[in-house]
């Protein structure tokens, strides 16, 4: 499996964290993946408007030939967004235990101040040491 | 027979005292001290203070027995972990009733302790405290 | 109450009952009006159960375990609540050393008293150390400590060493403040019992990166002269 990026977004469609797993991807400016968060917390908030059924939860996934995007939202509104191959299977899983990381290792760290981009050396290490082996 | 009991915190200060009598053998647990005795009786007890510095480093159990003598009087120590002394004045030659007493005080002491509004070496103005220990020298002495 | 605040109440010097402290005699009234301080009748208050904390008994929560998450929570609040009110970081280690100090003198009593009738108190240096390193490690966090070392190049300084505390094991530490190191709570409780056993010293804890073990944490502790000299006389 192939986990190639994952950002978080905070309640305000800001980014507050954004890391790479994989060689090879366009390097984008820190402005752009700005740009790419914010635009995609507009859409999400989009889709779920406007979706045809009620009470609809908004944008899931979203694939291309190239690469699949998960987005998991938290009850508070905190977006993780998982880059991963297309068919990647069990992203769910995944996107659950980067959600329990970021619990354990960013929400519980008493110098992190929330809705802030994320510097905690604990979350890194934990993070990398959970997709590391998977790739 | 009359008892005088003392706490004695780290800096050699009183937490506690109090005075009893014992219950045994139809005593009525009122101390009965010669008027002339009563004030004496801090004086004894804080000067085998001195004593129980040295034994303390050789005797390693918590109950030290009988460390000091005055006249007919003894006093026997009991040292906690965190060096309070329980320190009792009697005039009878008794150690497992007393090291019952003392393990009985230690539990209630302990107790205090794990009150968070309690620091070591503060007084003990609990009134249950001094129930539980009038209550466990009714018991044993 | 009223007959205890008497011109003729009993001459109980250090008594919990304030009301007797307050009448200090000025003759002694005979020995037999001496009475146990009454029960109920103070403003102490008690719990909706009418159980104090003499009503616990102490072994009660021996084995019982805590929520890491919980600690977790409880210890990042310690943490910044202690930071509101100081300057610098050695400030805070001092404020977080505090904060431990009053956990440590409580466990030391509570830690021998759980042995029952063969507790010993420690009178060496090794002894005690040995105790914190296995007693307390084990109570406080499920693992004795990884290592006990003397220092080489000072006679007084012994080093304790934990791989991964579990205190910081969900603190990072921003990089302005790379100097701290939030085990200072557990240096705290590693003073008192030293202290407590009448080792005066000093404890500190300091990370030590290894790639191994990110967060290893070594508490260094200096014994003050004192106990020097009286373990040479003990030996």
């Amino acid at each position: 499996m192939v986990i190639l990026s994952i950002l978080i977004l905070n309640k305000a469609g800001g980014l507050i964290y954004q890391r790479d797993f994989n060689e090879g991807l366009n390097k984008l400016s820190s402005n752009d993946y700005l740009v790419l968060a914010g635009t995609f917390h507009g859409v999400h908030a989009i889709t779920s408007r406007i979706s045809p059924v009620p009470g609809s939860g908004g944008l899931e996934v979203l694939e291309s030939d190239q690469f699949r995007v998960q987005c998991f939202q938290t009850l508070t509104g905190t977006k993780f967004l998982i880059f991963a191959e297309p068919h990647q299977p069990n992203i769910d899983v995944i996107c659950r235990r980067v959600y329990e990381l970021y619990a354990d290792y960013v929400m519980k760290n008493p110098f992190y101040q929330i809705e802030m981009p994320i510097r905690c050396e604990q979350f890194d290490r934990q993070l990398v040491a959970y997709i590391k082996p998977k790739q | 027979m009359s008892f005088y009991f003392a706490i004695i915190g780290t800096k050699d200060n009183p937490i506690y005292e109090c005075e009893f009598g014992t219950s045994k053998q139809g005593g009525d647990g009122i101390a009965r001290w010669p008027e002339d005795q009563r004030p004496m009786n801090q004086f004894i007890l804080h000067s085998a203070l001195d004593i129980v510095e040295e034994v303390q480093w050789v005797q390693r159990e918590l109950y030290l027995k009988t460390v000091d003598r005055f006249n007919n009087l003894m006093v026997s120590c009991f040292l906690s972990a965190g060096n309070i002394k329980f320190l009792l004045l009697h005039d009878t030659k008794i150690e497992d009733p007393i090291r019952q007493f003392f393990t009985d005080v230690h539990e209630v002491y302990i107790k205090t302790l794990m009150n968070p509004f309690y620091e070591v070496d503060m007084r003990i103005t609990s009134m249950v405290f001094d129930a539980r220990v009038r209550a466990a020298a009714k018991k044993y002495l | 109450m009223s007959n205890l605040n008497a011109p003729n109440s009993p001459f109980v010097p250090f008594s919990p009952n304030p009301s007797i402290q307050s009448g200090v005699p000025t003759a002694t009234p005979p020995l037999s009006a001496s009475k146990p301080a009454q029960l109920g009748s103070s403003n102490l208050r008690y719990a909706s159960s009418r159980k104090s904390i003499y009503d616990r008994h102490l072994n009660r929560t021996q084995r019982s375990e805590l929520s890491k998450a919980s600690f977790a929570f409880l210890f990042g609040e310690m943490i910044q609540y202690a930071q509101k009110q100081v300057s610098g970081i050695q400030d805070l280690e001092k404020k977080l050393n505090i904060q431990g100090y009053a956990i440590g003198q409580r466990l030391l009593e509570l830690l021998l008293y759980r042995e029952g009738r063969s507790a010993k108190r420690e009178t060496r240096v090794l002894g005690i150390l040995q105790f914190i390193a296995q007693t307390l490690y084990r109570h406080l966090f499920g693992k004795p400590a990884d290592g006990l070392e003397k220092s080489r190049e000072h006679e007084d300084e012994y080093m304790l060493i934990d791989h991964d505390p579990v205190v910081n094991s969900h603190i990072s530490v921003p990089k302005e403040m790379s100097q701290l190191n939030c085990a200072a709570f557990v240096a705290g409780i590693i003073e008192a019992v030293l202290d407590g056993s009448l080792f005066p010293c000093r404890v500190t804890a300091h990370s030590v990166f290894s790639e191994q073990f990110p967060s290893k944490t070594v508490f260094l502790i200096k014994f003050e002269e004192s106990v020097l000299e009286r373990e040479a006389v003990l030996q």
